[in-house]
């Protein structure tokens, strides 16, 4: 078992870094200022060839592995951006359409969502379903040559960009099918973005599909089998989800650290005192215990396991755990981590995200539970 | 236009320890980024090519971790990479160095510039260039912060201390660069994959170089570190001036002035 990480990783790590320094810092109070992010941000993650990273280059990709991937998520979210939730989707979706999508749906839809010039989207959630397939009530009748698709979907990061997304709709069997629709498709609308606690700039609509013509063609994967593609996106999501939380734990600990390193409290940096110390030091634990896991399903994923309960199992483990080293963060930096000067303000903000998007902490042990029920092992 | 980019790897920290024998660095242990200034030389050799085309070869001497330092300029778009290393070579002063340069550099095949950092953010001497300039016998033109090349000739912009001026050498010449010069690329994912799968690091050994090996290393350099030691630092007391500004001010000027600060 091999631990080290390689030269090329350490390497892509250190070009996130020096990104998200030179890109994403420069801007990020211009982003929570005006909860929007400037659309050249994309064409930056293009020049740094990190949109459809796992897709191969014939279809615009680089052919890397999903922990690459992982690695610089979790340097970008450092920053505590929505920016690098962004790059994440993209990778996610492009993969999502490279892994079902036949050779003609490859060729249109994929090399434009990597060379920056389109948004991607991924629609399952609707106002009255979020976990449940079968509540789904977007419609897709046949016509001709196209299905007519009708409905609300709720939530949609980037919704209201122009691009393609993967859009989950009940067929006329009554099974969900999943197809790539055009955002710039007739009879497509969306509402002003959500205001959210944290991640300025994330872009959240809702979309109204009203009589939108999808070509037969679009259809993602098996007609009916639109929740297996759901799933098995879903599960890579929340993989990349756990590396946003990593990356945002760690900063959440230097941010402590910096902090209680210059904190004169009766006459001593806090870093002398053992309590403080000791809550570093689970800080510490706690992320790198997080760190390693993460990574260790990331490659399962890279091996081609089906990760669908490793990544439920890393979400309901990841969450609380960082969630409290944020807690632990705002309680070391005192009055000063209330503060919007503070950086620990945002994090703690943006660290309450994942516990309730892409499936509930709750739900993953749902899955997990069920999961260890049904093993025949024991 | 051939580009020789001579680099080097330092410590990633400032925090780093000396051996009190030798007086030279510990490396081991310590993290090792491309020297910043360095990635300046990189980036105006990559304008230069992509302006006037040819090759750029980036050259360093250090062990056999430094590799890394030249898989990063493979991955910012160099076209060769060689590193200098050999156990004879510890220890070397920027004479030593620079002599050990000069000889790699008079096995490629052509040039037309080498370009150099300014200085190394480790030893911070600012030597190598200018005297690897002297062991090729080029001109040299130091401290650029921009570079011009017209037909025959190259043209800088050297920063001074109280001024610039503009400097004009025939090729080939040695330039070396400030970080004012320009704002290193991040190199794309892509180009990281392709420096540690397809591209190659040439390594050469002091054998490849010369067969009188006098002038390498520890041995071969006349610079020796008699002592090195940490400077110690006194903490004094926090005193919290109180007051209206003006006064406070007043009392802080005094104040640094009876310690001899101002």
């Amino acid at each position: 078992m091999d631990f080290t990480l390689s030269g090329e990783s350490k390497m892509m790590v250190k070009a996130a870094r020096d990104l998200a320094k030179q890109e994403i810092e420069q801007i990020e109070a211009k982003i929570e200022e005006e909860d929007a992010i400037p659309d050249d941000i994309w064409q930056k993650f293009a020049k740094a060839r990190m949109l459809g990273m796992m897709i191969p280059k014939e279809y615009g990709g680089i052919g890397s592995s999903a922990l690459n991937v992982i690695l610089i998520l979790e340097e970008l979210a450092k920053t505590g951006s929505a920016v690098a939730f962004l790059m994440a989707l993209n990778n996610s979706v492009v993969e999502t359409i490279y892994h079902w999508g036949s050779e003609d749906l490859r060729k249109r839809f994929i090399p434009p969502l990597c060379d920056g010039s389109l948004w991607p989207a991924m629609a399952f959630t609707e106002p009255g379903t979020g976990s449940d397939p079968t509540a789904i009530t977007t419609s897709a009748k046949p016509d001709g040559d196209h299905y007519v698709l009708n409905g609300t979907k709720r939530f949609i990061s980037y919704g209201h960009k122009k691009g393609y997304g993967v859009f989950y709709a009940k067929d006329e069997t009554e099974k969900v099918t999943a197809f790539v629709v055009d955002k710039s498709s007739e009879g497509y609308t969306w509402s002003k973005p959500w205001s959210l606690m944290g991640l300025a700039g994330q872009g959240l609509v809702d979309i109204f599909l009203k009589d939108v013509k999808v070509p037969k063609e679009n259809i993602l994967g098996e007609k009916g089998k639109g929740f297996h593609i759901l799933l098995r996106w879903i599960a890579g999501e929340r993989v990349q989800q756990m590396a946003f939380m990593v990356g945002m734990g760690q900063e959440c600990l230097n941010e402590s650290l910096r902090f209680a390193k210059e904190r004169i409290v009766r006459g001593r940096p806090m870093t002398d005192m053992q309590g403080f110390q000791w809550m570093l030091a689970e800080m510490h634990a706690s992320i790198e215990a997080s760190r390693w896991w993460t990574y260790r399903v990331a490659s399962k994923q890279d091996e081609g396991d089906d990760i669908a309960v490793d990544s439920a199992a890393l979400k309901l483990f990841v969450v609380p755990t960082i969630q409290e080293v944020a807690r632990k963060a705002l309680q070391i930096h005192g009055s000063y981590g209330y503060c919007k000067d503070y950086k620990i303000e945002k994090l703690y903000r943006t660290i309450a995200s994942p516990g309730v998007t892409a499936g509930s902490t709750e739900i993953q042990k749902t899955l997990v539970g069920s999961a260890l029920a049904r093993s025949k092992e024991i | 236009m051939n580009i020789v980019v001579c680099i080097k790897q330092v410590p990633e920290t400032s925090d780093i320890g000396w051996d009190p024998k030798t007086g030279t660095l510990i490396r081991e242990g310590v993290g090792g980024i491309l020297n910043p200034n360095d990635k300046n030389a990189l980036e105006a050799a990559l304008q230069l090519r992509e302006q006037h085309g040819g090759l750029i070869t980036a050259l360093s001497m250090g062990p056999p971790q430094a590799e890394d330092a030249l898989r990063e300029a493979l991955s910012m778009g160099v076209d060769k990479a060689i590193l200098l290393n050999d156990r004879i070579f510890a220890g070397s002063d920027t004479l030593s160095t620079s002599y050990a340069l000069s000889l790699a550099i008079t096995k490629i095949p052509s040039f037309d510039l080498i370009l150099c950092g300014k200085e190394s953010w480790d030893a911070m001497t600012a030597q190598v260039g200018p005297q690897l300039s002297e062991l090729l016998n080029l001109p040299q033109l130091t401290y650029a912060t921009v570079i011009t090349v017209n037909r025959n000739s190259v043209k800088i912009k050297q920063k001074l201390e109280d001024g610039f001026r503009i400097l004009e050498a025939s090729f080939p010449a040695l330039i070396t660069v400030e970080k004012e010069i320009n704002q290193p690329r991040i190199p794309p994912m892509d180009s990281i994959m392709e420096a540690y799968r397809d591209k190659e690091v040439q390594v050469w050994t002091a054998e490849d170089l010369v067969k009188d090996k006098k002038h390498f290393g520890l041995k071969g350099s006349p610079t020796q570190s008699r002592k090195v030691y940490s400077k110690k630092v006194q903490k004094g007391k926090v005193t919290i001036l109180e007051g209206e500004p003006d006064e406070v001010a007043g009392r802080l000027i005094q104040t640094l002035k009876q310690k001899g600060l101002l």
